[in-house]
């Protein structure tokens, strides 16, 4: 895979997923993990826990992608093509007055997010069984969905702690 | 550019408003402290409001929520579009450019150092460490964006079925997800426009 085409798949994943980090993750395993074999699951994994640990946004994580295939040129080109989508919000601040379509796009946007639901858990659970191999593997994952979603707790700190048990848990079973 | 420091009331405040300029510099600096917020898009929002809204009253709050309304349909994260638009407003194109990179420049930086340092483990036996602890994290965060995302979803709807659908065709008949995006997406478009017509939503 060119540095071009990587630029060019993920511009076009992140414009019909609008921007969304978590819903590029299943179009990017099916394109760059299972067909061009170019990422391994690790590799996508991590770049998405980069995207929570870092400030700013979420789905800069393609930065990561970018530079795992390309070095620092695949992570500039990576950046600029999740950006360069955004320069439709000019035209659309002139005609919003009259853009009687949003509502159409609005719903488009809600049947996107839905599809978008059953996308990523089915990505999840394919890399669930590539991942969750060990007791302890196991155990940092319910404990950071818990910290996340129950709790509510900023994922910095749900990644030390589950990274803390999760280590300890892993010297004391090996 | 130095009109900004007089006060003389609500009125005038007002009129300055509108006329309220922002240099490149500046336009920089509030990319940049933006893009150092935590919490994804909410956080960065929560520091553009602070600087144009509160503390420059470059936008009234409602013009802000309506751009940032706007900035929700477009193709690309949201705080993109913001940095866009205000970026053309304040310096033009250049003022895209620069609102962009100061937007970016912080996760930028620290997405890079941190892959390096993965690169750096990779191969070694402490990266053993990291197959339990921050994969495993890292896949019950993308599991949370998921159920966020369908908090509004779970309960019987067109919107249910669509979600379904999605896991099916992706998970038993590996269809490509782009299409299936694509298709759940104009799906929405129609049906959701039948199921509105008894009109409770607005």
């Amino acid at each position: 895979m060119s540095l071009l085409a990587l630029t060019a798949i993920i511009f076009y994943f992140n414009l019909i997923t609008f921007g969304n980090g978590p819903v590029m993750i299943p179009l990017l395993q099916q394109r760059l993990v299972d067909q061009a074999h170019v990422l391994t699951f690790d590799q996508l994994l991590y770049a998405f826990a980069i995207g929570r640990v870092t400030p700013g946004q979420a789905n800069v994580y393609v930065t990561a992608i970018g530079y795992f295939l390309f070095g620092l040129p695949g992570a500039l080109l990576a950046t600029a093509a999740i950006q360069l989508p955004g320069y439709a919000m000019l035209p659309l601040v002139h005609l919003h007055e009259r853009f009687r379509q949003v509502a159409h796009v609005r719903r488009f946007i809600r049947g996107l997010t839905a599809t978008s639901v059953g996308l990523i858990l089915a990505a999840t659970v394919g890399i669930g069984r590539e991942t969750l191999t060990t007791v302890s593997a196991v155990v940092v994952f319910g404990l950071t969905f818990i910290m996340g979603y129950v709790l509510k707790w900023n994922p910095i700190l749900s990644i030390a702690i589950a990274t803390a048990i999760g280590l300890a848990l892993y010297y004391l079973t090996s | 550019m130095d009109r900004q420091k007089s006060n003389k009331g609500r009125n005038d405040e007002m009129k300055q408003a509108s006329a309220l300029e922002i240099g490149l510099r500046d336009l920089f600096v509030i990319f940049f402290r933006a893009g150092l917020a935590f919490g994804g898009g909410l956080g960065i929002l929560a520091v553009l409001e602070d600087e144009f809204v509160a503390k420059r009253k470059a936008f009234t709050h409602d013009e802000f929520l309506a751009m940032y309304g706007i900035g929700r349909i477009v193709p690309s994260g949201t705080m993109t579009a913001l940095a866009v638009a205000f970026g053309q407003r304040f310096g033009g194109f250049l003022g895209t450019v620069v609102a962009l990179s100061g937007l970016v420049l912080p996760a930028l930086i620290l997405t890079i150092l941190l892959t390096l340092a993965y690169q750096l483990v990779q191969g070694t036996g402490a990266f053993t460490a990291v197959e339990v602890t921050i994969l495993p994290a890292a896949l019950a965060f993308i599991v949370v964006a998921a159920f966020r995302l369908g908090k509004e979803i779970l309960r019987l709807s067109p919107e249910l079925l669509l979600a379904a659908g999605a896991f099916v065709g992706l998970f038993f008949f590996k269809i490509n997800p782009a299409l299936l995006l694509l298709a759940g997406g104009l799906a929405g478009a129609i049906v959701l426009a039948c199921t509105e017509k008894g009109g409770k939503d607005k």
